[in-house]
């Protein structure tokens, strides 16, 4: 200040981007302090949920590994054997195990419960069951996803998500260097500057590391999001460039076979003078023909199939394997057992594709170990940013305020006020939770004098 | 401007939640199958000691199919007294494809169709009963559809 003191046009100026600087630094400020403890959520659950395929290869070994021995029995055979164990069980799903040494998963609805039976193909005979809900990695994903709190956890990960966006450019600004200066406080924390600084650059310096890394998690998170996921995925998908329908959105196609030329079972008729006309008729297919129209067809080994449990519904086989590249759906005509559709990477649209590799990639799955570990650095980057960041606010805070810096009016912000609005159409949600800030600001904090000295609006 | 851009932002809202649903004909934009479909026909009425026809009329992409690259008939009763094996339909023209068979013995009978066309492989089966139905039929028919035993036939491929 004191070399423009002469100067006021340059005074002025230093003003509104000190005024700037300040309403960046508040957004940043309320943003971060709101959504950091879900960040950190989000962050650890993401780090373990990286770890699954290691995590259940040691946690359910004794249901995965089989011996191999001779041929693999017919998997109705298998099915049979399930439905003698659960007498009142719907079948819905059957694995066939990606190899010789791995078991075959059928998986049932039995009295409101989803459990998986591990078969082993070779006997025949059931290796245990679990019950999905009691599934370690299905509790964390849960968490991750939707915080175990239904379509409302889901609005608020993806909030939080959306958010975190709003702090990375934020962040960002209040980061980028206001002087000449070195590298020092910009790349690499200044160690021996005082604790106030060195408080400052754990947050700033780390968080500018990864944030790269965090805008992708972020980016490659969203598509499968509930709110903002599923529209962009209909957009996409519209647009012809997306997953092709029925892979994330969309119902499969239905049975070419007319309704009324399926047979139906003479359920209640004790005489042997049943209407033929209903008896005769399209009968569905063995699942072992399915089996072998899946090896015919090529699909990918890991595959599964939902089983349809209605006349018009198909056999879908569905694989989504560690490599997008390897990813395949498929809908088989359960009473002809034609081909009616059969998605792969390749008939993926452009979009379609990047948002395969994205979530391989966010799954750490794509480039295995190399992958898990580095997307294990950001979530570690993540949690020391929200932790440090945190403390910072901690350290700073005055004792009866919230710290925030003062705000001036944002009307006065028309660039900051063109982003903030930008980010709101991009992601409604962050526009809907910006518009009940402002109601919020506007009929409460500005008109009750204690709050408003405590937030320093 | 506050009431502007509230306004402003309940259009965008709705204006994104309308664009939520797929389009009706979307999987045109796609990899599309050319599926086999296939009608198989049934004699009304069978008589004794006459060889009777079964048709199967085979449509692809809402085209008759002509030259189909095979069309194969496998024809068996339920309690296993009866199998004609696989066997070529005759092309009839039109899309239609037939074979005729004696069907003497009154029971629950089953055809399966193997037929290829363009890239497209199908199998459909049906049940149909010639005459009355036994006792043991009917139980089994009861008994659900699925479990009716395949293994003791031969199969294509």
């Amino acid at each position: 200040m004191e070399t423009v003191r002469n100067n006021t046009s340059i005074q002025n100026k230093k003003q509104t981007d000190t005024s700037l600087n300040k309403t960046v630094w508040r957004w940043h400020f309320y943003a971060g302090i709101i959504f950091a403890p879900f960040l950190i959520i989000l962050a650890v659950t993401g780090s373990i949920y990286l770890f699954k395929p290691q995590i259940e290869q040691v946690l359910y070994q004794e249901y995965y590994e089989v011996n191999p021995q001779g041929d693999k029995i017919p998997a109705s055979r298998q099915i049979e054997e399930v439905k003698n164990l659960y007498p009142d069980a719907v079948v819905t799903q059957y694995r066939p195990g990606e190899n010789a040494t791995r078991s075959s998963e059928v998986s049932i609805t039995s009295h409101d419960k989803s459990l998986t039976i591990f078969i082993d193909p070779y006997t025949g005979k059931s290796i245990g069951e679990l019950n999905n809900e009691d599934r370690i990695m299905n509790i964390i994903e849960e968490i991750h996803g939707e915080l175990m709190a239904g379509t409302l956890g889901d609005r608020i990960v993806e909030l939080v998500a959306c958010w975190a966006v709003v702090l990375i450019v934020t962040g960002l600004f209040l980061w980028y260097p206001k002087k000449k200066q070195n590298l020092f406080g910009i790349l690499i924390p200044r160690l021996n500057k005082g604790k106030k600084i060195l408080r400052r650059d754990l947050h700033a310096v780390p968080a500018f590391w990864i944030t790269a890394g965090m805008l992708f998690l972020i980016m490659t998170g969203l598509p499968w999001s509930g709110f903002w996921g599923s529209n962009f995925q209909s957009l996409a998908t519209n647009s012809g460039e997306g997953y092709p329908p029925s892979v994330w959105l969309g119902s499969a196609p239905t049975s070419t076979i007319k309704t009324k030329d399926i047979a139906d079972v003479p359920w209640a008729s004790e005489n042997l003078d049943v209407p033929k006309s209903e008896i005769q008729g399209f009968i569905p297919l063995s699942i072992d023909n399915v089996v072998g129209i899946a090896n015919r067809e090529g699909m990918h080994p890991s595959y599964t199939v939902n089983i349809p449990n209605e006349k018009e519904g198909v056999y879908t086989l569905s694989a989504f394997p560690p490599k997008a590249q390897d990813e395949a759906t498929m809908h088989i005509d359960q009473y002809s057992g034609a081909v009616l559709a059969d998605y792969r990477y390749d008939n993926y649209g452009l979009i379609g594709k990047i948002v395969a590799w994205g979530i391989t990639l966010h799954k750490g799955t794509q480039f295995g170990l190399i992958n898990q570990l580095a997307s294990l650095l950001i979530c570690l980057g993540i949690i020391l940013v929200a932790v440090s960041g945190f403390y910072l606010w901690l350290k700073r805070k005055p004792k009866k305020e919230m710290g925030a810096p003062k705000a001036p009016s944002i009307k006065k912000m028309k660039l900051f006020l063109i982003l903030l609005i930008g980010l709101g159409i991009l992601f409604p949600l962050v526009g809907l939770s910006l518009s009940v800030v402002w109601l919020i600001d506007w009929l409460i904090i500005q008109r009750i004098s204690v709050i408003k000295r405590f937030m320093n609006a | 401007m506050k009431k502007n851009i509230c306004i402003s932002l309940i259009f965008i809202f709705s204006l994104l939640l309308s664009a939520c649903s797929l389009e009706q004909d979307v999987a045109n934009l796609y990899k599309k199958e050319k599926p086999l479909e296939s009608e198989i026909v049934i004699p009304e009425s069978f008589s004794e000691n006459k060889q009777e026809t079964i048709k199967v009329v085979l449509t692809q992409d809402g085209k008759k199919v002509e030259g189909a690259d095979y069309v194969h008939f496998e024809i068996w009763k339920q309690d296993g007294s009866l199998n004609y094996n696989m066997e070529k339909a005759e092309e009839d023209g039109n899309g239609t494809y037939s074979l005729s068979k004696e069907f003497d013995s009154e029971g629950l009978y089953y055809i399966k169709i193997h037929a290829s066309n363009d890239g497209s492989i199908i199998m459909p089966q049906k049940q149909f009963i010639v005459g009355e139905l036994s006792k043991s039929e009917l139980e089994f028919l009861q008994k659900g559809l699925e479990k009716n035993d395949e293994s003791s036939h031969e199969h294509h491929h």
